[in-house]
């Protein structure tokens, strides 16, 4: 009961602020923009046929369209719209409310239920993870059901990104908190969260330069610095990299062998990185940033639970 | 009225409450405070006495750095209990997205009320509380004193054995100030504990059965404002004439003497009738006139200005306070 209270207040919260509706508007705006297209033989419609263009990009039929509607739903729209302004306005929109929570008079009553703090702590954290998961299944659903609608190509492996999203805001959003309880802030907890971002990718980029790239591998000392701290923190990349991979029906390697896309675009290094990428378990890159988020999930609910307000 | 002599239970028992804030800030330094069952009590003292911390300790918001005791018969810090003990923080801040309804059933869910008990009486206390007509209107729509009545209804949402309300007549007119006096009054004829901790001496004494003066930590008086203020009774002559030759014989007995030309006032401290007609007697026979005899009872602000001035007796509680479920 306690603990239903308190996920259905975090979700009522969101609701109150105006980015949850900013979020509601772009899955909108980007599924009907999607419906305005329609990809025919020889030509692009747009908007039911009021401007068409001429193209024999996709004169190619079967298997290889399909590819390349998914390259265009999955890279383009997943990758960029859900996995990173999906993402960070989703980090902006949560991380103010611990530090909301934790503001005096706000906090004096909660704790003054007969609620653990532990259980206070881990029903805002699982809140504000209902509220992504809520913004995720939208946009993913829309997308999804105009793509095959629309379209005619389904991609159900498309639908685990839904989860997956989900699972790269919440390795993000460890961060956000540990940084909210000790500051307070919001602002101080949405920026050291996108910079620990860019450094869990510098670190997956690092390592796949040593990992693919002999020369640098003359550095032995920070070839295994970089391999023993892209083991330990969440891999952000190689989730987005999974949830591509599921989604799509085949991989963009694929597209460059059976011509759709330009090879000289795909260097060699490139080919390295998604069969390196490609090698990794799924159960490796989930499992180990879910522990490296349950730590921190652990030293935040222990900082919230010691602290006196 | 409680009487604490046939007090056989307390409902709050707090025994050596230290609280330090890093190494050097001492906010409370072994505070001992006894509260029936069914009685109001209030909290007051200074502002920087410890008051606030000393409720926040009792409700598990901050951590004592050391506390003995119990609250409602289990130690302090015992979560369980908080399921039957209500709270009014000061200054306290509502989300402005619920509505008051939906605040009270929140409110109510965490102290593990069940939901048909919520949704019984969460209307019966919106309408104790005169906010019925705004029970689905957004808390930030509120004023202050609405605001206020509503933290009196989310306090008492579990039906509590315990109320802890801090300044809970902030921000309220004369009409509120009263109907919030008129409810406590209903809650003490229920059997409810109130703790009350307010700057508002006059509503203090008004309603507390006992009260607790707070200075720099430390108790400095503890008892029934009858007791408190049978110790702070003093007796005022106001005369007409020149009582110079008694001046001396009249301080020796104790008394203050303000002598202005041809009248003055002479204070005598205590209940003690014989010195008053002693007095009375001397200001006589220097050929005096006496005008005006008046008892004069010290209010708590007089006693807690007292307090706060006799900070070498500070901790050393004025009044017995026999603790049977600690002996």
């Amino acid at each position: 009961m306690q603990f239903l209270a308190l996920v259905l207040d975090s979700f009522r919260e969101s609701l109150d602020r105006k980015i949850f509706w900013v979020m509601l508007f772009i899955s909108l705006a980007v599924a009907g923009a999607m419906f305005c297209f329609s990809f025919e033989p020889n030509k692009v419609s747009i908007l039911f046929g009021t401007w068409e263009l001429e193209t024999d990009f996709l004169t190619v039929g079967g298997k290889l369209r399909e590819d390349i509607i998914a390259w265009i739903v999955v890279d383009g729209i997943m990758d960029t719209i859900l996995g990173w302004v999906g993402v960070i306005l989703a980090l902006i929109a949560t991380a103010g409310f611990l530090p909301s929570l934790m503001q005096r008079g706000t906090i004096d009553v909660m704790l003054s239920k007969p609620i653990a703090r532990w259980q206070l702590f881990l029903g805002k954290y699982l809140g504000s993870m209902a509220f992504v998961g809520v913004h995720a299944t939208i946009f993913v659903g829309l997308t999804f059901l105009v793509c095959g609608l629309r379209w005619g190509v389904w991609l159900p492996g498309y639908l685990l990104s839904i989860p997956l999203m989900v699972l790269l805001f919440s390795y993000l959003y460890c961060i956000s908190v540990l940084v909210a309880i000790p500051s307070r802030s919001t602002v101080a907890a949405v920026l050291v969260t996108l910079g620990a971002w860019v450094f869990f990718a510098g670190i997956q980029i690092t390592d796949d330069q040593f990992s693919t790239n002999e020369s640098w591998q003359q550095y032995d000392t920070a070839y295994t610095a970089s391999r023993v701290v892209r083991w330990i923190v969440p891999k952000t990349a190689d989730i987005t990299y999974k949830a591509k991979q599921w989604a799509r029906a085949a991989g963009s390697a694929d597209l460059v062998q059976q011509g759709g896309i330009d090879p000289d675009e795909a260097t060699e290094w490139a080919e390295k990185i998604e069969r390196k990428r490609s090698a990794i378990p799924a159960y490796y890159t989930i499992g180990s940033s879910l522990a490296f988020e349950a730590v921190v999930v652990l030293i935040a609910m222990w900082l919230f639970s010691r602290r006196d307000y | 009225m409680v009487n604490v002599t046939e007090m056989t239970n307390w409902a709050v028992d707090l025994i050596d409450v230290r609280k330090t804030y890093g190494r050097s800030v001492h906010a409370l330094r072994g505070v001992n405070i006894q509260v029936g069952a069914g009685e109001i009590f209030g909290l007051l003292g200074p502002n920087g006495a410890g008051k606030t911390t000393l409720v926040k300790i009792m409700m598990t918001v901050v951590r004592a750095t050391r506390a003995y005791g119990t609250i409602l018969g289990r130690p302090i810090g015992h979560r369980g209990k908080l399921a039957v003990t209500g709270y009014l923080p000061e200054s306290h801040r509502f989300p402005g997205y619920l509505t008051g309804a939906q605040l009270l059933d929140y409110y109510a869910a965490l102290a593990k009320v069940p939901r048909d008990r919520r949704r019984r009486r969460a209307p019966e206390l919106l309408d104790r509380v005169g906010l019925t007509n705004w029970a689905d209107a957004r808390i930030d729509k509120y004023s202050k004193g609405m605001l206020q009545r509503l933290g009196i209804a989310q306090a008492l949402m579990n039906d509590p054995e315990l109320v802890v309300l801090d300044e809970p007549t902030d921000g309220l007119d004369p009409v509120g100030r009263r109907d919030v006096r008129e409810l406590l009054a209903d809650l003490r004829d229920k059997g409810t504990t109130i703790f009350l901790n307010s700057h508002l001496l006059s509503e203090l004494e008004m309603v507390c059965d006992r009260v607790t003066i707070l200075v720099d930590g430390l108790v400095a008086r503890q008892g029934t404002l009858r007791e408190l203020t049978d110790h702070t009774v003093e007796y005022k002559i106001a005369f007409t004439g020149d009582a110079a030759s008694v001046h001396s014989t009249l301080a020796s007995l104790g008394a203050k003497i303000e002598a202005g030309g041809k009248s003055g006032l002479v204070s005598i401290p205590g209940h003690n009738l014989s010195k008053v007609n002693e007095t009375i007697d001397l200001l006589r026979s220097s050929g005096a006139m006496i005008e005006s005899v008046s008892p004069h009872r010290f209010s708590l602000e007089d006693i807690l200005v007292e307090a706060m001035g006799a900070d070498a007796n500070v901790g050393a509680s004025h009044l017995p306070t026999e603790n049977p479920a600690s002996s």
